[in-house]
């Protein structure tokens, strides 16, 4: 299994690698200077003849400095370019054409999501709506008139206290509708590594890719007041 | 040579350092599986049954609050759920986090002495009895204790069981003087002591300046010259003493958080209290912390270094700084009630206007727009002093980068921090009479506010950092003996980030809800960051290339910049990348980034800044032993604390949290070294705090007994390294009523390119006022 | 940590001061005027909360302001004796020999910009954000196919009601803000005549002190003219009587305040005359405390603006009466002359935002 899912495991493992090489190149090059032009002890050895009240002489070199200008700006567009990728599907549109994840499923319909491998992302028959309310400190959870294999909601106790539950169904993708009845919350579907904002009055969505089998926390990452830390939920995806 | 030794122990320490920090990373996957085999969490499912609320469990002998080591019989029984059978008729599972249970009949037997459970004889019953035997500590002590009401039937059928769960804490007596101590009043008083040590040091210092004259006498003019003096220097060295003092506070609290993080589930502060420390210490440590730092530093170096007598505006400069500390009153005044504002340091819309935020708000958003107005003011004030008060001789690109810095940084800033005060005099308005710009009833909206605070909040911490940068730049090329490499190309690139600041301010808000395009736009703006910054990273190395590196405190500050810093800037390059910032956004990876930036960016900065120019700003010369000390411990005890952050983030990890989740049978969260990791973290980050009172212990005896300083103890180039150390009054030239003499000339050594202005400078010259006086308007 | 310089000169933090020596000049103005800032944001905090009113802070707040008016009274003693012949020049290019005081009032009328640029931003976000009243209204208006329950008693609504709805309606609303639109725009013209007297080289002293004097009490007056006339439209209104004057015919009526109209913060529940539906009868209530929280706060941050001025402008006057002006430090007038340009300035946007559009 990867880190968090498979797109954003692949950005990341990139990113690693490039992170390794400019680290590397970095570090190599400034430990080699730090020791390989030390001073001896005790002699001022005045390079560029620095002098009180002179502005002392360029040292500069065109072709270098243009070159690690251009160089991190291709790696730059590089690594813009593949971020781009995965957007497509996180922000997937929610109807057939423009979209992966088809249009909403019919009772009874199978979202049956499923990770192509060969184009790199998350692909699904249909979806499945489901809605999220947060008000301070807790989350409801709504499945309107999905089945209760599909999506159900209850209450579970988590470390001595009672929090929301929320059942899913895995290899399926669901569209969260979200909305908040008092300040700002943002619900952390940790394991799938989304999350969005949500505002009273206003709806916002993500999609939840409920790929594996798993029981993971939900937890509010938008400070939200006294109880923030504790304003958690049970997420159980069931196969 | 001891020192040497010294120095190169700490080079080889950041090497290793660097190369353990490669290997500690790696970034394991969330833990799939389910592991250990506790009930106590997971639920009773030995008979294939369902929780229900019909079963009542009951759990009686427990007193309220125990007295230590005392043995309590206790009986455990339930009603409700499946008729009894008389065989089979139920079960039970009892845990406890503290004390010893043991077993008085065959009913029951012990898993572990702090967990208990039915025998097969006591399978036949629903009311079981057995004795507890309280722990020594005295702390409080939860118990969970399941019960399973079954009908009869043998072994796994049915379904028909039902099983319940009930919690209990029993309260524990510390006895008396071992109460837990308010940590209101341990804040207070850790304040209190250092008001008292800071006046005792200005008392100290005053009668080591002259202790002749110690008395009232001398004492009330001084006190008064220093509350009313307008003179850059002093106003330089008040605003360096403020920011010490409130390094200090911020990182006391930053202890406080670390002690409530160090294990999962403490409750060392209260979730109310935790709320307001780390509020308060990032609004601290920025606004009253970091940027006096940086103030005090451009108010000493600036005029000095393009060689002015004094600030354009002194008495505005005065006005400056004192709003700070004023301002740092009202901001803490809700600590001390217990109403200390609990918003965050970015006070999110519509929270922070809410009844439910607490009173202390109000002061807090009040203090920070004196400290808007504060900074507005500095901004003027250096801008005009940049543009209008340079030597003979000093064009524009011919200021030290260290002027450069703050020239992009007061721009960025005064163009940027009227938007905040802005919101904030609405946040302010809606707290006391009752408008509504952001009451989500009447159609405010939240994000309105972000987009003015990040409008504002981005740019700011470049605010932050540039200055930094331009410290580095001095501090590398005079180490070096060099002069900076690609000097244009620094000013441009620091221009470049200034310019850049204002547009990538959305990536702090792509998980809210922001229109999809301009988080995309935003993406790419800020990718773009990095250019410039890797131009000023390799200009920085190549500057030692050919050198003769001076090893010396202020050297190894910048060294270690160097390494923190171009980490800060790798993790950086993951936020923009908004397929992995969804998941980053808000975790500890979020905390460590700018930390890394942040602290090894600025912090180290300027601690470099203290050690190159503390010698001009009090004509003492600092002990390298000390500092380099200082460094070994700081640098290391540093990493220890902020590297691991990545690692807790990226695993799930959430900033601004009281506690954290370990997995447990029931739900994945953080892996269990995750709580080893924070223990360290903390332990960390103590030696980091004790480490910085090495640096104040070293400024203090330097001050008294420290090597009197020559004019230009490294051998630098620029101004301020021209007048005696510590510089007269006024710091150049000399005034006769009407003009002034004896200013300082620049001169040049590549005269043959600074005579002639670049294009875009003569396109500028002619657009200004013509050089001969008679054209001039009066 | 340095020894003080008394040799050099005398400090005199409370006092005139000696503009000859160069050196700095120590000054308590700027302790007590965070001092009393500080206290003012503390005590009216106090004095309103959510609304709720508390008199017992008032005495706070005018102890703030108190130590704001002290503060200001030490700047203006150790001002006073300025004569002009200690004006820093600038010495650095591109602005050698400009006053250097001109270059920070150029660089704070900047940070200005930025002040009124975040206000106008908000107003954008909102008054596009939110649908107009008017528009809301006419939607919701009685159909028998469309809308066949037309406007309900009693709920409210939220929509954006732009003052100029009120202002706009009649030009006796409108009077108050053409009339301060007109003041400003002399008073700019008068600060300016001011300057011109006080350089002019070859005017006898006499003659100057009492030009100058006279141009910057009227400009002083025509600000005050203007502050009046806003509270009048604000708070107070005005009474029209009958007139007919030739083919003018004017019947009596009273003009009433913004205010009196329920055009306040606290409207949740507002409503405008036309805003009853003609079929049923029925009024539209509307929450339109956005949109008067913007009104109030943008055009009162103007009057701020205004009012700062009017404090520096008395200082001013008070120096002309004396007869302090002369070539040597009339530029004075001009920093001050170039901040009440940027206020006229900021109210020729403000006016058509607020009062007509």
């Amino acid at each position: 299994m990867g880190l968090i899912t498979p797109l954003y495991d692949m950005l990341w493992k990139e990113y690693l690698i490039w992170s390794l090489l400019v680290g590397g190149f970095t570090f190599g090059w400034l430990y080699h200077h730090t020791f390989f032009y030390r001073s001896e002890e005790g002699i001022d050895n005045n390079v560029d003849n620095l002098e009180v009240g002179v502005f002392p002489v360029h040292y500069e070199n065109l072709k270098l400095e243009v070159a690690w200008t251009i160089l991190p700006f291709f790696l730059i567009v590089y690594l813009a370019y593949i971020s781009w990728e995965p957007l497509d599907n996180i922000w997937s549109a929610a109807n057939a054409e423009d979209g992966y994840f088809g249009d909403e499923c019919l009772a009874g319909e199978a979202s049956n999501l499923y990770w192509d491998d060969s184009d790199g992302v998350y692909k699904a028959d249909c979806y499945h709506v489901i809605g999220i309310t947060g008000f301070q400190w807790s989350w409801e959870f709504d499945c309107y008139n999905l089945e209760e294999d599909v999506c159900a909601h209850g209450v579970v106790n988590i470390e001595g206290n009672d929090k929301p539950h929320l059942m899913l169904k895995a290899n399926s993708a669901y569209l969260t509708r979200m909305t908040s009845t008092d300040v700002t919350h943002a619900p952390w579907f940790v394991s799938h590594g989304v999350k969005e904002d949500i505002h009273a009055g206003k709806i916002s969505s993500q999609w939840v890719l409920a790929d594996d089998v798993e029981d993971f926390l939900l937890i509010c990452t938008e400070y939200c007041g006294d109880n923030h830390a504790y304003m958690i939920a049970g997420i159980s995806i069931h196969a | 040579m001891e020192r040497k030794a010294l120095i190169t122990r700490s080079m080889v320490a950041m090497i290793l350092l660097s190369i353990a920090m490669v290997f500690s990373p790696a970034v394991n996957s969330l833990p799939g599986g389910i592991g250990g085999d506790t009930i106590q969490s997971a639920g009773c499912n030995c008979h294939n049954s369902f929780p229900s609320s019909d079963v009542i469990a009951s759990l009686e002998g427990l007193p309220e609050e125990y007295n230590v080591s005392e043995t309590y019989p206790i009986v455990v029984s339930f009603t409700g759920g499946p008729p009894e059978a008389g065989v089979n008729a139920g079960g039970f599972n009892l845990w406890s986090s503290g004390g010893e249970f043991s077993v008085i009949d065959a009913t029951v037997q012990a898993r572990s002495p702090g967990e208990v459970t039915h025998t097969e004889v006591g399978n036949d019953y629903r009311e079981w009895s057995l004795e507890w035997t309280a722990p020594s500590h005295g702390r409080d002590v939860d118990f969970i204790l399941h019960v399973n009401s079954v009908n009869g039937d043998d072994g796994n059928g049915g379904g028909l069981d039902e099983w319940n769960r009930l919690d209990l804490t029993v309260a524990g007596s510390l006895g008396p003087g071992l109460e837990q101590a308010d940590p209101y009043k341990v804040l207070g008083t850790l304040i209190i002591i250092s008001v008292i040590l800071l006046a005792a040091t200005i008392l100290y210092g005053f009668y080591r300046v002259n202790p002749d004259n110690f008395d009232w006498e001398h004492l009330a003019p001084w006190i008064v010259d220093w509350l009313t003096s307008t003179d850059h220097k002093k106003v330089g060295t008040l605003y360096f003493v403020a920011s010490l003092f409130f390094l200090g506070i911020g990182g006391i609290m930053a202890m406080m958080i670390r002690i409530q993080l160090a294990a999962p589930g403490l409750n060392f502060i209260s979730q109310d209290q935790y709320n307001q420390f780390f509020t308060l210490h990032g609004t601290t440590m920025i606004f009253l912390a970091a940027m006096p730092m940086i103030n005090g530093f451009a108010n000493w170096i600036v005029p000095l270094q393009i060689g002015a007598p004094d600030l354009a505006l002194p008495r505005i400069n005065a006005l400056s700084f004192w709003l700070q500390p004023f301002a740092a009153l009202l901001i803490f005044t809700g600590v001390f009630t217990g109403q200390g504002a609990d918003t965050g340091w970015t006070g999110y819309a519509p929270y922070v206007v809410s009844e439910g935020a607490h009173t202390g708000v109000t002061m807090w958003v009040a203090g920070q727009i004196m400290l808007v107005a504060s900074s507005t003011l500095t901004g003027i004030n250096f801008l005009t002093t940049m543009a209008v008060m340079r030597a003979e001789g000093m064009g524009w690109m011919q200021m030290p980068l260290f002027t450069w810095s703050i020239l992009v940084a007061n721009l960025m800033l005064f163009l940027s921090i009227p938007a905040f005060g802005v919101g904030l005099i609405q946040v302010y308005l809606d707290r006391t009479v009752s408008t509504a710009f952001y009451d989500i009833g009447a159609g405010g909206d939240p994000l309105l506010w972000s987009h003015l605070f990040w409008y504002f909040g981005h740019p700011e911490v470049y605010v932050v950092i540039v200055p930094a940068f331009g410290v580095i730049s001095e501090v590398l090329a005079t180490s070096a003996r060099r002069s900076v490499f690609g000097y244009r190309s620094m000013v441009y690139a620091m221009a470049g980030i200034g310019i850049v600041s204002f547009i990538v301010y959305g990536h702090h808000m792509f998980t809210s809800g922001m229109s999809p395009s301009l988080r995309f736009v935003t993406m790419l703006t800020t990718m773009l960051v990095a250019v410039p910054t890797g131009i000023k990273i390799f200009n920085w190395l190549k500057t030692m290339h050919g050198g003769s590196l001076v090893y010396r405190t202020h050297t190894l500050w910048a060294l270690g910049f160097l390494v923190t810093f171009t980490l800060g800037g790798i993790s950086g390059m993951f936020f923009p990348s908004m397929a992995m910032d969804v998941h980053l956004h808000e975790t500890y990876f979020v905390v460590a980034h700018f930390h890394y930036v942040l602290v090894g960016g600025t912090v180290f900065g300027f601690f470099s800044a203290i050690y190159y120019w503390y010698p001009k700003m009090t004509g003492r010369m600092m002990d390298e032993r000390l500092g380099t000390l200082h460094f070994l411990t700081a640098f290391v005890s540093y990493n220890g604390i902020f590297w691991p952050m990545h690692r807790l983030g990226v695993v799930g990890m959430a900033r601004r949290q009281h506690t954290y989740f370990i997995t447990t049978e029931d739900f994945n969260h953080l892996p269990e070294w995750a709580a080893d990791w924070n223990l360290f973290i903390s332990v960390s980050a103590f030696l980091f705090f004790f480490s910085n009172f090495i640096m104040i212990a070293n400024m203090l005896i330097s001050l008294v007994r420290g090597q009197k300083a020559p004019a230009d103890p490294w051998g630098g180039w620029s101004f301020e390294w021209m007048t005696s150390s510590p510089p007269p009054t006024p710091s150049f030239g000399r005034f006769d009523g009407e003009k002034w003499h004896d200013l300082p000339v620049l001169r040049d050594a590549n005269e043959h390119i600074a005579n002639e202005p670049g294009a875009f400078a003569s396109w500028f010259n002619r657009l200004m006022v013509p050089e001969n006086e008679e054209e001039v308007g009066h | 940590m340095n020894d003080h310089d008394d040799h050099y000169h005398h400090i005199e933090p409370w006092g005139p001061h000696d503009w000859g020596h160069g050196a700095p000049h120590n000054s308590f103005s700027p302790f007590f005027l965070s001092l009393g800032v500080a206290v003012f944001l503390f005590a009216f905090a106090q004095a309103w909360e959510y609304g709720t009113y508390n008199p017992g802070h008032i005495p706070a707040i005018l102890v703030g302001l108190g130590i704001i008016g002290f503060s200001m009274f030490i700047w203006w003693r150790q001002d006073i004796s300025f004569d002009g012949s200690y004006e820093p020049l600038s010495t650095g290019t591109p602005f050698r020999k400009i006053e250097i005081r001109k270059v920070s009032v150029w660089v704070f009328l900047m940070s200005e910009m930025m002040v009124f640029t975040s206000l106008f931003s908000t107003y954008m976000r909102y008054r596009l954000g939110i649908s107009n009243c008017n528009t809301v209204f006419e939607r919701g208006m009685f159909d028998p196919v469309t809308n066949p329950t037309g406007w309900q008693e009693g709920v409210a609504v939220t929509c954006f009601e732009p003052a100029s709805h009120l202002i706009a309606s009649s030009w006796w609303h409108l009077a108050p803000g053409a009339i301060n639109t007109f003041a400003l725009i002399i008073s700019s013209f008068t600060v300016v005549q001011a300057l011109r007297y006080a350089k002019m080289p070859d005017l006898d002293h006499d003659v100057r002190t009492k030009k100058v004097f006279r141009y910057l009490a009227s400009t002083w007056a025509l600000a005050i003219i203007f502050l009046t006339l806003k509270m009048v439209e604000w708070f107070v209104g005005f009474y029209v009587p009958e007139i007919h004057l030739g083919p003018i015919h004017i019947h009596e009526h009273d003009i009433i305040s913004l205010v009196n109209e329920g055009y306040t913060i606290n409207a949740d529940h507002y409503q405008h005359h036309s805003y009853v539906d003609h079929d049923t009868g029925a009024h539209m209530v509307a929450d339109i405390q956005v949109s008067a929280s913007l009104f109030y706060v943008t055009t009162g941050t103007h009057g701020a603006h205004v009012a700062g001025g009017i404090i520096g402008l008395s200082y001013m006057t008070y120096k002309a009466w004396k007869g302090l002006y002369t070539p040597l430090n009339a530029v004075s007038i001009e920093y001050f002359g170039l901040y009440w340009h940027f206020v006229d300035l900021i109210w020729v946007l403000v006016f058509p935002f607020f009062y007509l559009y």
